[in-house]
């Protein structure tokens, strides 16, 4: 495979044909703010500052959206989360911001 | 509280834990399996038995599995979508899953809770040898008693308005004792 098709296939093509689908987590009283910060790094692979800010959004405006991409692979983030005792549910991209 | 002594990268990170704070951890792991235990079709799905196979079959049949209506299993095992009809049409196929990760996060972790030999010591280094698993595991365990307490962004001046005499005032101390513990396993990983 030549290198310009591999950089290709790196390329979530899903992000900009089908991206009807979003996971959010919402804001809760109980998890620690260093908790959902390490959460995101190790779920999603995040840098320490994006898991930073998107835990701050989360706190700050009651909820972020984490991931975006297929129904099927929202249901997965979604369910990671769950086994992590996040708050998160998924929807499509459009409905109700 | 638990005084955190070595790193896990050596394998050798420990917790010194008195004989009543173990009592107390315990305690809270152990309900919280029994909790997650209830309702729990999970063994069904993976079983080499022919008969628990088509159980499972049937199962996969049945009506979609609606919230759970304890409100610490509804905190632990939430709805994954706001619309009803999908949250426990999700639910039917992704909670006996959830509920069996869980499990074995606690169950580890209360393997490792282990009473030191000599009972005249104040405290016991248990080792933690997946601080991962020991730090989701209290979460749950977190999570469960603030259901239980009802906590909220004043808790923590409502637990120091307690009188001493009132039975939440021990919960929420170890509420917030569990907090310790996780952000110092953070800190470790």
């Amino acid at each position: 495979m030549s290198t310009e098709l591999e950089e290709l296939e790196e390329l979530d093509l899903s992000k900009f044909f089908d991206r009807p689908w979003v996971t959010i987590v919402w804001d809760d009283p109980v998890n620690l703010q260093s908790y959902v910060t390490y959460v995101f790094i190790k779920l999603f692979g995040f840098s320490n500052e994006k898991a930073h800010e998107l835990m701050m959004k989360v706190h700050t405006e009651g909820k972020a959206v984490v991931s975006a991409g297929s129904r099927e692979a929202m249901e997965n983030d979604v369910s990671r989360l769950h086994e992590h005792g996040l708050w998160a549910t998924l929807q499509r991209e459009d409905a109700n911001g | 509280m638990g005084e955190f002594k070595g790193t896990p990268a050596t394998g050798d990170l420990t917790v010194a834990l008195s004989n009543d704070e173990l009592h107390i951890l315990i305690n809270l792991v152990e309900q919280l399996l029994e909790l997650l235990g209830e309702r729990n079709f999970a063994h069904h799905y993976q079983s080499d038995d022919p008969f628990a196979q088509l159980m499972a079959a049937q199962l996969m049949n049945m009506e979609p599995l609606s919230a759970p209506e304890d409100p610490v299993l509804n905190r632990l095992l939430p709805n994954a979508y706001a619309d009803p009809e999908a949250a426990d049409e999700f639910r039917k196929y992704t909670e006996p899953r959830l509920r069996q990760i869980k499990q074995q996060h606690l169950m580890y972790l209360r393997e490792q809770l282990i009473f030191p030999v000599d009972h005249e010591l104040p405290k016991a280094d248990i080792a933690i040898t997946d601080a991962q698993q020991w730090l989701i595991a209290i979460n749950d365990v977190r999570l469960a008693l603030a259901v239980r307490l009802n906590v909220n962004p004043e808790s923590f001046e409502r637990y120091e308005n307690l009188p001493d005499t009132d039975p939440q005032k021990s919960l929420f101390a170890v509420y917030f004792w569990l907090g310790g513990i996780q952000e110092k396993l953070i800190e470790h990983l």
